[in-house]
């Protein structure tokens, strides 16, 4: 018994020695540690011997399929150890291809840059306005102090559809609307399309227009340049230098043309800022009372400041885009750019 | 406007630079738009002396010639023959960049040295031809001295761009004004004493005026025994300055005062007056007139005319007629001052399509009160030019005399509004250096009277925005303002648009922006029937062109024409989408609508090209898959797809309508063989369309989750053959028919056709979860349940099980 217990541990050590890979020993486990596998079948004789031997050799049993189990599980931790090192040593990707990409499309950069502004002006407690495009002429003039026959018009090229009705010239009618539907306190912003009979380099018949328009108690001229001076740097970078500077429009006073500071040049001046060294962004101003008044506010006891630009050239400026008939050519291989 | 800093200069001595200068007036609202330095970089072109003249040995035409230029003396060849030994001439030295990028080299010229080049006026640009070289008068400038500032000639352009409330500075004085107004100077004024002769202006001509509501003031010299002859060369160049063409001595002083008063003045040959009488009033109907410019316009009864004792002479503030222009003969002249109503000649301007210098002035309002002295000043100058006697006394009709209204003005108001600290002797004195009647009452109540000239000051906030503008806009200092709270959130109308525009780029589209006008027959490549609602489009009353005439109706169009340009460029993978607003016309009195559409076009390959890519092309469910994604996005549900009635531009076996309960919300499909042609597209196309005021209605404000379940799942097949008419959704519907809370999810996970499937027949092959949220499905409850599935698809749908 102690011979055939020791013959089937030299026999398995061999075997487990010999063995080569996980396969080989998990077959040699159960051949010998299995159910009915060879020590299992030796134990079975183990009845047959003498009470005094029994425990020596029971204990021998388990030695012995204790040094199996060892040199098994050794075994196989360097057979598992070796199947990894050979995958790790034959497989290989080119990683020089291209990786998989998954499928990416791009917002036009007009909506890229309307959203940018509300997201700023919204952190300002600015809520977005929207209005009609097909507008009255009232709203796009009149209640915005154009009266009929006034030069102002002439600054505003207007494509006219039948009934009093035309293409909004700006943003600004959005602005009566919602102070026609709302006292004071107002704070909007009003991302639109707009359009004007005129199209050459600089000049499309379609373009955007953000208007903003605040309206409260004791607003001032120097909270419009407060507001303009965050919005400006937050667009443009912290240190933009903005200036404003006397300009003229129907529905503001005082009224006046905002710049920043070339942000090509950084005011050194280039061909961009035709050498001043400033870029001009917008138009903004103090509402003017005869706005309230068509708008039924009390100008005494209110005040407010409205504020207006065009979306491509903030997009020209922002993406260096020289020509804005790209904005409008949609070809694709612009337009995933962004 | 056009204005010169030397002219400038004449009227306000301030001490700025040009570009300084500039800086002030642009800051004062006056905005510079560019500015042209005359002579600038010409310093090495100098004054210098020919000391020697000699014949060039080697050319008869050329001389040779020792130049001083006040430091040395220098050898040049010269080609001109108006010259000689002693004349004091222009010398162009080595390195000077003469107009049109000439540089001056050193150079040997047939054997001989030339160290620089004399100069004629056309090689400087100072004129258009020249016959030879300039010749100074002697001492003009002591050798050396740049020829520009020798000449006085030194001056800068500057171009301003008015805003139209401005008009009081359409003129060097306004803009001067403003100028002095701001660095507290004097306004030097030319005096207007004038020379007049023994006879009375009333013996020579009339004026009466039928039209006063157009024409308040009219007023009139008479100036007799003149001669007509070219202007001085002082008054040649100053209006060559700022543009305008010298004419003669007459034409060219009328020009010049309106540039300096901002007074448009005419002149008339009075001999060619009929009664030497002018009659201001309205035309007559269809009353035909030749301008000056030889030009016969059509006038109407609104247009004001100057006539004389028969017929017009003028169309008033717009420009003069030919039958008494000012020719080399004449020798008496009416000239006028007057006064038009901006709104009448803005009228008539604009219908004759006429915009002179005249009538831009006019058309945005002129100084009433300087009428006389602007003819006046322009009457001495044409006696002191043109030799001729001037009458005395003026004609001035003015019944439209009206005084200007004291304004109630408040300082703390000015203060309070504009965000600034002045004291209020501070902001008096702004509006005094403006030139306004500034009186304070006992009370301290402040009444202001503004300047005649500014037509533009009629309100307090008009004061205010003058105090804001002098003090200077950088004074105001940046503030935060403290307002009530406002917190109003993004409507669901733009944070879903926002979420879907967000989902659709992120699904591999990219957003294109198609102009919101179209050409009229672009619905008509649709295919469209002629009750088609989209054929109803809003025109434009005055397109720019044809393609741009009509409002769209239909996105779908422009994305087409998008989709075909880009083909031409050989981008042929294209996932485009626009997300815009459509126009239909109001009905009745409504305004119109514009909703909100959204439009997809796919073409080409579904993942691109690439190594590691199947280069599979999109089909009919990558669109589809789209508009489920966007569905999904919005929780709505009730969705059916119908492929009855396919739109016009769609392939009728390849697309569907997308509905929600009954109402329509969409269409995909596959662009319609003739419709890709009429595009002139060469791939299949598919397309989606959704309406997005719809989806807005539609969509869930709350989604519902619940927690999935925790024990294990069983997943069943059935392969199965159904007739081709057979919709594979019927085989869906049937099993969720099946309404057990055990079925988790049915999918179509294969469809064949082909081999061992019969024709007219489709394999189609459906993958079941079973799975419960309460325990774990036993064996023979998951094999009973489908049982009955599948007794279900048999009998309901007559499916055989392969």
């Amino acid at each position: 018994m102690r011979e055939k217990l020791e013959q089937l541990r030299d026999g398995a050590l061999q075997a487990i020695a010999a063995s080569s890979g996980v396969e080989q020993l998990q077959e040699i486990r159960v051949r010998l540690l299995g159910r009915k596998g060879e020590l299992t079948a030796l134990m079975k004789g183990l009845g047959a011997l003498a009470a005094e031997e029994r425990p020596i050799v029971g204990q021998l049993v388990n030695t012995v399929r204790d040094d199996i189990e060892t040199a098994l599980t050794a075994a196989l931790m360097a057979a598992e150890e070796m199947v990894i090192s050979d995958r790790l040593r034959s497989e290989r990707v080119d990683i020089s291809l291209p990786g998989r990409h998954p499928l990416k499309g791009t917002k036009h950069p007009v909506s890229l840059v309307i959203e940018e502004i509300c997201s700023i002006f919204a952190g300002l407690g600015f809520a977005v306005a929207e209005g009609p495009e097909i507008e009255h002429d009232w709203y796009n003039f009149e209640a915005l102090n154009f009266p009929p026959e006034h030069p102002a018009r002439d600054m505003q090229d207007t494509f006219f559809v039948e009934n009093n009705l035309l293409l909004r010239t700006h943003t600004s009618p959005v602005q009566i609307r919602t102070m026609l539907k709302q006292k004071p306190p107002v704070r909007i912003i009003a991302p639109g399309t707009v359009y004007r009979c005129d199209s050459d380099a600089t000049h499309s018949p379609m373009f955007h227009q953000i208007e903003g328009l605040m309206v409260d108690k004791c607003v001032t001229f120097g909270d419009l340049k407060g507001i303009l001076t965050v919005f400006t740097n937050q667009l443009f970078g912290q240190k933009t230098g903005v200036r404003l500077r006397p300009s003229y429009f129907p529905f503001t006073e005082p009224s006046a043309e905002v710049d920043i500071a070339c942000v090509i040049c950084g005011g050194k001046g280039c061909r961009v800022c035709k050498n001043s060294g400033w870029l001009e962004i917008l138009g903004a101003g103090m509402v003017d009372p005869e706005v309230y008044r068509h708008v039924q506010y009390d100008a005494e006891n209110i005040s407010g400041f409205a504020f207006g630009m065009g979306i491509e050239r903030i997009a020209m400026l922002k993406y260096g885009i020289s020509d804005m008939r790209l904005l409008f050519e949609n070809d694709v291989r612009f337009l995933r750019q962004f | 406007m056009n204005v010169t800093y030397n002219w400038l200069k004449e009227f306000v001595d301030f001490d700025a630079s040009p570009d300084d200068l500039a800086d002030l007036l642009t800051m004062l609202g006056l905005e510079v738009e560019s500015m042209v330095k005359l002579g600038e970089g010409l310093d090495d072109v100098v004054v210098a002396l020919v000391e020697e003249k000699r014949q060039h040995p080697n050319a008869d035409k050329l001389s040779l010639c020792r130049v001083n230029n006040g430091v040395e003396l220098l050898d040049v060849v010269c080609g001109a023959q108006n010259f000689k030994q002693g004349d004091t001439v222009v010398l162009a030295q080595i390195g000077a960049l003469l107009p049109g990028d000439f540089k001056i080299k050193r150079s040997k010229i047939r054997g001989e040295e030339s160290c620089g080049m004399l100069c004629s006026e056309k090689e400087l640009g100072l004129a258009e031809e020249s016959a030879g070289i300039i010749v100074l008068p002697s001492g003009i400038a002591p050798l050396g001295t740049p020829v520009f500032s020798a000449l006085g000639r030194k001056d800068t352009l500057l171009e301003i761009g008015l805003t139209p409330n401005r008009s009081d500075c359409l003129s060097v004085i306004g803009i001067a004004r403003d100028i002095a107004a701001k660095l507290g100077l004097k306004l030097k004024r030319h005096s207007t004493a004038v020379v007049e002769g023994p006879e009375s202006v009333d013996s020579f001509i009339g004026v009466s005026i039928h039209s006063p509501e157009i024409c308040p003031r009219y007023a009139a010299r008479y100036i007799s025994g003149c001669t007509i002859a070219p202007s001085p060369e002082w008054l040649v160049k100053r209006l060559n300055a700022i543009g305008i063409r010298s004419i003669n001595n007459v034409v060219d002083i009328t020009n010049l005062i309106m540039m300096e008063s901002g007074q448009p003045l005419h002149a008339f040959d009075c001999d060619r007056l009929a009664g030497r009488r002018i009659v201001v009033r309205t035309a007559q109907e269809d009353e035909p007139f030749t301008t000056l410019d030889n030009q016969q316009r059509v006038l109407t009864s609104t247009d004001l005319v100057i006539c004389d004792a028969e017929r017009p002479v003028a169309l008033a503030g717009v420009m003069g007629g030919l039958n008494s222009e000012i020719e080399n003969t004449t020798t008496s002249i009416l000239l006028e001052s007057a006064f038009f109503k901006p709104a009448a000649i803005r009228k008539t301007a604009k219908r004759l399509g006429l915009h002179t210098e005249s009538s831009h002035r006019f058309e945005r309002g002129i100084d009433i009160d300087g009428v006389p002295r602007a003819l006046d000043r322009a009457a001495s100058l044409i006696v002191e030019l043109s030799g001729g006697v001037m009458a005395r006394g003026v004609v001035d009709v003015y019944p439209g005399r009206c005084d200007r209204q004291a304004i109630s003005f408040r300082p703390e108001k000015a203060n309070e509004l504009i965000g600034i600290n002045l004291e209020r002797d501070a902001v008096l004195d702004i509006l005094t250096r403006l030139e306004c009647t500034v009186s304070t009452a006992a009370d301290g109540a402040v009444s202001v009277i503004p300047p005649h000239y500014r037509i533009d000051i009629e309100r307090e906030i008009d004061l205010i925005e003058e105090v804001a503008r002098l003090n200077g806009y950088d004074k105001i200092p940046a503030t935060m303002p403290v307002s009530r709270v406002v917190s109003d959130l993004p409507t669901r109308h733009q944070e879903i648009e926002k979420q879907v525009r967000n989902l659709l780029v992120n699904n591999g589209m990219t957003e294109v922006i198609n102009f919101s006008f179209t050409a009229p027959d672009a619905v008509g490549k649709l295919l469209l029937s002629d009750e088609d609602p989209r054929r109803c489009a809003i025109k434009l009353a005055n397109p720019l062109v044809d393609e741009q005439s009509v409002m769209r109706t239909t996105l779908l169009p422009g994305l087409l024409e998008t989709t075909a340009r880009n083909m031409s460029f050989r981008s042929l993978d294209l996932k485009l989408f626009e997300m815009r607003r459509v126009y239909h016309p109001g009905v009745g009195e409504n305004m119109p609508h514009e909703p909100l559409c959204i439009v997809g076009a796919i073409t080409g390959s579904r993942d691109g090209d690439g190594w590691s890519r199947p280069n599979e092309p999109v089909d009919f469910f990558d669109a589809k898959g789209i508009v489920e994604t966007v569905l999904e996005l919005l929780d709505i549900g009730g969705i059916s797809w119908s492929p009855d009635t396919p739109e016009t531009y769609f392939h009728p076996g390849k697309s569907c309508r997308v509905l929600a309960g009954r109402e329509q919300i969409g269409s995909v499909g596959e662009l319609h063989p003739s419709v890709q042609k009429n595009f002139g597209i060469e791939k299949p196309v598919y397309c989606f369309e959704l309406d997005f005021e719809k989806l807005v209605k539609l969509s869930k404000t709350k989604k519902t989750i619940t927690a999935p379940s925790r024990f294990p799942d069983s997943t069943r097949d059935i392969a199965m053959l159904i007739p081709e008419e057979l919709a594979a959704s019927r085989i869906v519907d049937c099993i969720k028919a099946e309404k057990s809370k055990e079925i988790e999810n049915v999918q179509i996970f294969d469809v064949y056709r082909g081999k061992g499937v019969a024709e007219g027949y489709k394999s189609v092959a459906v993958r079941i979860r079973y799975r419960s949220f309460e325990r774990t499905l036993t064996e023979e409850e998951i094999s009973a349940l489908h049982q009955r599935i599948i007794s279900n698809l048999i009998h309901k749908l007559q499916v055989t099980l392969r």
